[in-house]
């Protein structure tokens, strides 16, 4: 089989999860996605790996490869690395062009990006380095109710009433949880409780970087429902929906800013 | 950048621990101070030796502060607590008195402490809240009155107008030669960056204020020996500002971090930088001269101000990033400092829509990644905006 050399990969590690995305012609041609483990050059390696044998391509197929996510720092399949916000960025500008502000969540850290007509960032914020709002939260908080991880939104979202949960420290809540239920508290109006906690802290981010329409979710935590709905509930937006999985955004602007380098290096026309 | 004076500071640096010991035996004393409105003219035209303190950036330090003061008091004054708690730092344990002044209110608290627990002798500044007001000029007044009579006593001599002179004019030099360095390292063709300035200033606070506006002066010439022609293109760089919480020697965190990752910081307008220096002017060589001098400075961020247009910090601050062609501000809160972390909102909403990245950290590296990835993305967002037409 012959190539043009018009195949370009992003490679996102994050701390769940490390995912591919490898564009063709400017389209997704192919994606990878799996759990990270400690060694993130591993991870990400897998994870191309995966896009490329979906595709039936060899790493050497690739004219230019992105890294992005906390494993970025040590990716040395990439050309090169460029941060997770930016890649969300033009992730979500290339699905949806009136896409102006992102919620990304993601397993370790929640940011709030405001971007420009060219998907260029103009603004973010971070949530603190603790886990509150995060996947990780979330993953504390399935375990302790011994549900699935991918069921939590659906269970909030069948909640008759919302049990106000006071904190977001991951430790913290998982205290308290485990108080609420013991008081008597359904199990569903509790967890409705923390996915709302948590959307009014990114609430919090917003009030930093502002808000305009469209607002698109990314990341793992962008698949539970039930976030969703309280985040638009507490931004009193409506959000738009990725027709891909939510947690590729960032691995698919990072192909896209790869296509762009490659351009811009001579490696492509 | 090779700068031999740059060399001649550090080793003046390095022999000073041990002439100060030397001096110290010849009767001289030492008053370490710290904090942002202690006159330092007052002090050297005493006869005493003035050294400024207040390192950052261990945090082990921080954790030997902790045991005498909350966890929730600002992470720079709980290592001031534990250097003063060791004393094994070469200036600490050569302090005869320490001299606070209560801008900063934490800060004023660390006396207390210094004093209680490990027997400094000290002396407090008051520093009036409502600064900017004909009654809060004539408070500061007293207070720098009776501040001036109390290192008198102390240093066993009076006040002499032609000493206090000779103070003013020297430091009057230190910060005319600050700012002239500050010039030179924003520009492309100067041999030495901004750094290299936060160096300099972290050595004058214990070399000898006669030395070291003599060293200052020789920099200066070197540099103007060493500028090139302006570089023409080049490659596109994040010329950043920053501000909020100090940045003192020793707390090389976030500074290293940016550049790291290609930054250029180009200005600030931090109390442990650039605006110690600024709009000082004492017009009358008295007690009550210098008193009036310090207060219509820029004033400090832990000093109350609500009419944001008419607030000299903010003034100062778009001043500045005009002046040195920034790109877009960091602005550095440390961890409790509340005066900085309550006002980077409405500094940012003040600034409109230049970019702006606030940080906000403590003297651990449990945050560096975090960090990274912010300043990382930041320094993107400010290179793609000038090559947008590049990129997608």
């Amino acid at each position: 089989m012959s190539f043009s050399g018009n195949f370009f990969a992003g490679v996102d590690v994050g701390s769940l999860a490390a995912k591919s995305v490898i564009l063709k012609d400017g389209e997704i041609f192919a994606t990878g996605l799996l759990k990270s483990g400690v060694n993130s050059v591993e991870s990400g390696l897998s994870a191309l790996n995966l896009a490329l044998d979906a595709a039936g391509l060899k790493k050497e197929d690739i004219t230019y490869i992105v890294g992005t996510g906390y494993g970025r720092v040590s990716a040395p399949y990439a050309n090169k690395a460029v941060t997770e916000i930016t890649c969300h960025a033009k992730g979500a500008n290339y699905l949806h062009p009136t896409v102006r502000t992102i919620i990304d969540m993601g397993g370790q850290d929640c940011k709030a990006i405001r971007i420009d007509e060219d998907g260029a960032v103009v603004d973010f914020a971070m949530n603190d380095k603790c886990a509150a709002g995060t996947g990780r939260f979330l993953e504390v908080m399935a375990d302790v109710f011994k549900v699935k991880l991918e069921d939590l939104g659906a269970i909030a979202l069948s909640a008759t009433d919302t049990v106000p949960m006071s904190s977001t420290c991951t430790v913290f809540a998982e205290s308290e949880t485990i108080s609420l239920v013991a008081r008597g508290e359904k199990p569903e109006n509790i967890l409705n409780g923390i996915h709302h906690s948590i959307a009014n802290r990114i609430a919090g981010l917003f009030s930093r970087v502002g808000i305009a329409s469209d607002v698109f979710f990314s990341g793992g935590v962008a698949k539970n429902t039930g976030m969703k709905s309280a985040i638009e509930q507490a931004l009193k937006v409506t959000i738009v929906r990725p027709e891909i999985d939510p947690q590729l955004i960032g691995a698919l602007g990072a192909a896209v800013i790869a296509r762009s380098f490659a351009k811009k290096e001579g490696l492509w026309a | 950048m090779g700068l031999k004076t740059l060399d001649k500071i550090a080793a003046a640096l390095q022999r000073r621990p041990f002439e100060l010991e030397q001096l110290r035996k010849e009767g001289k004393r030492v008053v370490g101070w710290l904090a942002y409105n202690i006159p330092e003219e007052i002090i050297y035209a005493l006869g005493l030796i003035p050294i400024r303190v207040g390192q950052g950036g261990d945090g082990r330090l921080v954790e030997v502060g902790a045991r005498h003061i909350s966890t929730k008091n600002c992470v720079f004054v709980r290592h001031a607590l534990g250097q003063f708690a060791e004393k094994t730092d070469p200036y600490i344990k050569q302090l005869d008195l320490v001299a606070i002044d209560a801008t900063c209110i934490q800060l004023y608290r660390l006396e207390e402490l210094i004093s209680f627990y490990f027997g400094y002798k000290t002396v407090v500044l008051g520093v009036p809240r409502n600064f900017a007001t004909k009654e809060g000029h004539e408070y500061f007044r007293k207070e720098v009155e009776c501040f001036t009579s109390k290192l008198e006593a102390f240093a066993g001599v009076t006040l002499e107008k032609s000493k206090l002179e000779e103070a003013i004019s020297i430091y009057d030099g230190i910060r005319a030669a600050i700012k002239t360095l500050y010039r030179y390292q924003s520009l492309d063709n100067a041999p030495l960056r901004w750094r290299d300035v936060s160096s300099v200033i972290s050595a004058g606070y214990n070399l000898d204020r006669q030395n070291y506006l003599e060293l200052l002066q020789e920099l200066i010439a070197e540099v103007e020996e060493n500028l090139t022609e302006s570089p023409a293109g080049g490659e596109i760089e994040a010329r950043i500002f920053l501000s909020g919480s100090l940045i003192p020697p020793g707390d090389t965190k976030l500074v290293d971090i940016i550049e790291q990752l290609g930054g250029r910081i180009v200005g600030d307008d931090l109390w442990s930088g650039l605006n110690f220096f600024l709009n000082l002017e004492i017009k009358e060589p008295t007690p009550y001269g210098v008193a009036d001098a310090y207060l219509d400075r820029v004033p400090h961020g832990s000093l109350p101000y609500l009419d944001l247009k008419s607030d000299g910090r903010l003034a100062n601050l778009k001043h500045q990033i005009q002046e040195f062609g920034a790109d877009g501000i960091i602005y550095h809160t440390l961890r409790y400092c509340d005066a900085f972390t309550f006002k980077a909102g409405e500094t940012k909403d003040v600034l409109g829509k230049l970019p702006f990245l606030e940080i906000h950290t403590e003297y651990s590296g449990s945050d560096f990644e975090a960090i990274r990835t912010r300043v990382e993305a930041f320094i993107e967002m400010i290179k793609s905006k000038k090559e947008i037409a590049e990129l997608v």
